[in-house]
């Protein structure tokens, strides 16, 4: 059972952190000395005319999910390309064929114009 | 080198269509010379025809597959189940992609990407059917549910749509996480993924200990994960939701096709992976609640969609019946349940599809549809009734031969349970043909006449299902085959 031993840690660490950071803000938050006037926005004494909120550009998911895929099929590259002598051409076609399954998307992408700047 | 890829023809056509479609919608429908065309109904009937020539290259290519062992050891295995459930998977999307083309054109729908991911999550329930491994089995799951999740929200303009497509994500990648803890909880314990080691060592010794628990903690998980995919009670209640919102093409193809590749690759696990006490009480238990659910919820619906919902949701409970007892009447009851199944739900949605032309959303409005278009009511009728469970339609033989498998092997319960809650769901089965034929409404609604391919796709399913009863052997004799050969 020792070998979990460093497995426990990490639970109790993580735990521990978590609920530190959940717990710590009840106690310096505001207490019951503010009221819904105190806490509304402020535009020059008159009531809020709008809401301070934009709508959400979908390119911020666009560039993050994106970013992922292609992240990710670099991170495939690095051991395919360290170990290449050993799996000869079978290797090789294997990488090439994940490669043109990423290629179809990315230019799937590329003429949907997900990565244009409007 | 080339018997490597031999086995897997079917498949990599598939994929190679799927990618050629792709380029092809996307190239075209951005290009501004050409004014930006919908390729929809192009690419649709484009992967209509690669469908095809993939199950003209499977039905085709049978006795080459034996030779590709690559495949064989590690990740799938070729035989008569596989065989069969790919031909009825790829036959039942070919009838699902030609029910759409109509809808493509009334709700304006130019989305191209629709087919290419119907295509590929053939592809990926193709590869389902033959996994033989945990970890192709989840990775193929993954990869059709991706598929689903997009197209299930597919109609933007439609808040129902996106609601649907949210819950199906939400509810669908929760059970996917449950299934993989499974497998991982098998592999902790056992050591093997591949299901011929598995089922050595699952069922050759008594395994005592910690690592029995974690064994069955593993099947539990799997078995849940299954359910929650094949939407079975007390997993079922995205479903509604789900079949209701999603535009109706998504849902006929989601009722279906899913069903049809979970149901196979399940019953290699349960049946050859890890035959045993375990999985079969978690069938019974929730083959007894979807039937009973099935049959009692429906009967609050008002809705079309949500009422097929139920209904779908009873006959998985009548499925799992086939699950439940282990024997192989039970699997060939099973695949002959799934068979039928496929067909009335193909049948039942091409009817829901062109109903939906003057926008049918409640049951109210089927009113005097047999004064209106008798031939369509009359089909409905059928295909309700065979839903029901009626002889000599080919509902009741697949019902019959379901509880004549669980009584075989005992679970007298199971059959009881079975024939009354088939009894009280042909109340609403019975109360939409009272409906159609019997009601008054105000004022009558006239539908347009369906285009061709969906009055073919209803006049095939509906005379299979009414003519069933004269010459069943064909179908009993090939499932009969398909459930040797997951015992082998």
């Amino acid at each position: 059972m020792s070998e979990f031993a460093p497995i426990r840690i990490y639970l109790v660490i993580s735990l521990l952190v978590s609920l530190i950071l959940l717990g710590v803000p009840f106690l310096f938050a505001s207490n019951s000395s503010t009221y819904p006037e105190k806490l509304s926005a402020y535009e020059c004494g008159f009531d809020p005319f709008g809401d301070a909120r934009s709508r959400f550009d979908i390119r911020f998911y666009l560039v993050s999910i994106l970013f992922i895929i292609f992240d990710l099929e670099v991170t495939f590259f690095f051991p395919w390309a360290v170990s290449l002598n050993k799996i000869d051409l079978f290797g090789f076609w294997s990488m090439m064929a994940f490669l043109l399954i990423l290629t179809i998307g990315f230019l799937y992408e590329w003429k949907r114009g997900a990565s244009d700047r409007e | 080198m080339f018997n490597l890829f031999l086995a897997v023809f079917p498949e990599i056509f598939l994929i190679n269509a799927t990618f050629i479609l792709l380029i092809h919608g996307v190239v075209f429908s951005t290009s501004k010379k050409d004014d930006y065309p919908p390729l929809v109904s192009n690419v649709g009937w484009l992967g209509l025809l690669s469908v095809l020539i993939t199950m003209l290259l499977l039905a085709a290519g049978a006795p080459l597959l034996t030779i590709a062992h690559f495949f064989w050891n590690n990740f799938f295995r070729r035989d008569n189940l596989t065989y069969f459930c790919q031909i009825l998977l790829l036959l039942s999307t070919a009838g699902t992609i030609s029910m759409c083309f109509d809808f493509f054109e009334q709700e304006r729908f130019d989305a191209f990407e629709f087919i290419v991911l119907i295509l590929l999550s053939t592809c990926s329930m193709l590869f389902m059917i033959s996994a033989y491994d945990l970890i192709a089995m989840y990775l193929a799951i993954e990869l059709q549910s991706l598929c689903f999740y997009v197209i299930a929200a597919s109609k933007r303009e439609s808040e129902f749509s996106t609601e649907a497509g949210l819950k199906y994500l939400i509810l669908g990648a929760f059970p996917s996480g449950i299934l993989l803890f499974g497998c991982s909880m098998i592999y902790g314990s056992t050591g093997a993924t591949h299901f011929d080691q598995l089922a050595k060592i699952l069922t050759g010794y008594e395994i005592t200990g910690a690592r029995s628990s974690g064994i069955f903690m593993g099947i539990l998980s799997i078995a849940v994960g299954f359910l929650f995919k094949i939407t079975a009670v007390p997993f079922h209640m995205r479903a509604p939701d789900i079949y209701e919102g999603s535009p109706t093409p998504v849902t006929a193809f989601l009722s279906i096709a899913p069903k049809i590749s979970l149901s196979a690759n399940m019953s290699r696990v349960s049946i050859y992976g890890s035959y045993g006490a375990t999985l079969q009480q978690i069938f019974f238990f929730c083959s007894i609640a979807s039937m009973i659910l099935g049959a009692l919820a429906a009967m609050a619906q008002t809705k079309v969609k949500r009422l097929l919902a139920y209904s779908s949701i009873g006959h998985v409970g009548y499925i799992c019946i086939g699950f439940s007892c282990g024997t192989i009447e039970g699997i060939q009851s099973l695949l002959i349940g799934i068979f039928i199944y496929a067909l009335m739900t193909i049948d039942a949605f091409a009817i829901v599809l062109a109903l939906r032309q003057t926008r049918v959303k409640y049951i109210a409005d089927l009113g005097a549809l047999a004064k209106t278009n008798p031939i369509l009511a009359i089909t409905f009728s059928i295909t309700m009734l065979s839903y029901a469970g009626i002889p000599p339609l080919a509902g009741f033989c697949s019902k019959f031969y379901l509880f004549f498998a669980a009584l075989g092997c005992g679970a007298y319960f199971l059959a009881s349970v079975g024939v009354v809650t088939s009894v009280i769901g042909c109340y609403y089965y019975i109360r939409l043909v009272k409906r159609m034929f019997f009601d008054r409404p105000r004022t009558l609604i006239l539908y347009e006449p369906m285009d061709r391919d969906k009055s073919l796709l209803l006049a095939i399913t509906s005379s299979f299902i009414t003519l069933f009863f004269l010459y069943p052997s064909p179908l009993f004799s090939v499932t009969h085959q398909m459930a040797l050969s997951s015992y082998l």
